[in-house]
């Protein structure tokens, strides 16, 4: 299987920017939400409106990479025959994370614009910042939950 | 152009919500990868361990991408951006919505 060899660190990997794309995502959920109540930060916003896309694209990235390893070594020896429920918390995980990137990077384009967006721009940014973040932080504790129960 | 920006960013959110939920369901053919023996295959369906994650994440990408295009070149929309967004998020609730139900009844 491809990257099978070296499937543990890149899960230690997996986990650290995985708190990196929490804690950015979230940062930019709070700089938007804070903008759409009127306390203006446009830097802060457009510096986490490329963090946190990037965190969140190299943490996906490295969540498809893993993914083989996974099927065969955990889903197919084991989750498929005494944890089924496992299977779907982790498909569950996968589809928030999918999700999420959609939702982050689209926020974080629009944030990013320099002009000043109107009130309906900024709350609509800020849903759309708020949600992606709370996808992440959901998909990020299954993903801890399972990794729990059988690591790869 | 920064409301127009996000008008496409929304339209694409709503595609990639669409195009995700659509071929697992109705078993539209995508990529599938075997983990095993390193092949793709383009089919509706395939026993495990054959993988359909990337090709319905390729092709959610691609729908979100094209959505995005054709956003921005379209001329720009009067639908009030409350209810754009509230229609995009609304269409990622669904998935969500169909998701959680697919985990609740494996419980």
């Amino acid at each position: 299987m491809i990257f099978e060899s070296i499937a543990r660190p890149m899960l230690v990997l997996h986990a650290i920017v995985g708190f990196t794309a929490v804690f950015s995502t979230t940062h930019h959920a709070a700089y938007s939400l804070l903008s759409a109540l009127g306390r203006q930060n446009q830097r802060a916003l457009r510096r986490f409106g490329w963090i946190a896309p990037s965190a969140l694209i190299v943490q996906v990235l490295l969540g498809l990479a893993l993914y083989p390893t996974y099927r065969v070594r955990v889903r197919a020896a084991d989750f498929e025959h005494n944890a089924p429920f496992f299977t779907q918390l982790f498909d569950f995980k996968e589809h928030l994370a999918a999700l999420s990137l959609a939702l982050v990077i689209a926020a974080a384009l629009a944030a990013r614009i320099k002009e000043l967006p109107s009130k309906e721009a900024r709350w609509s940014i800020a849903a759309l910042s708020c949600t992606g973040a709370l996808f992440v932080w959901t998909a990020a504790v299954l993903g801890l939950c399972v990794t729990a129960k059988h690591p790869v | 152009m920064s409301e127009r920006l996000l008008r496409a960013g929304l339209f694409a959110v709503a595609a990639f919500a669409i195009g995700y939920l659509l071929p697992g369901t109705q078993q539209l053919p995508v990529f599938f990868y075997h983990p095993v023996r390193r092949v793709i295959a383009f089919t509706g369906a395939a026993p495990s361990p054959w993988m359909r994650y990337y090709g319905d994440l390729f092709y959610a990408a691609c729908v979100a991408l094209l959505a995005f295009g054709i956003a921005l070149k379209l001329p720009p929309r009067k639908t009030p951006l409350a209810i754009a967004t509230g229609t995009a998020l609304s269409l990622v609730a669904l998935d969500v919505l169909f998701y959680l139900s697919r985990l609740l009844a494996s419980v």
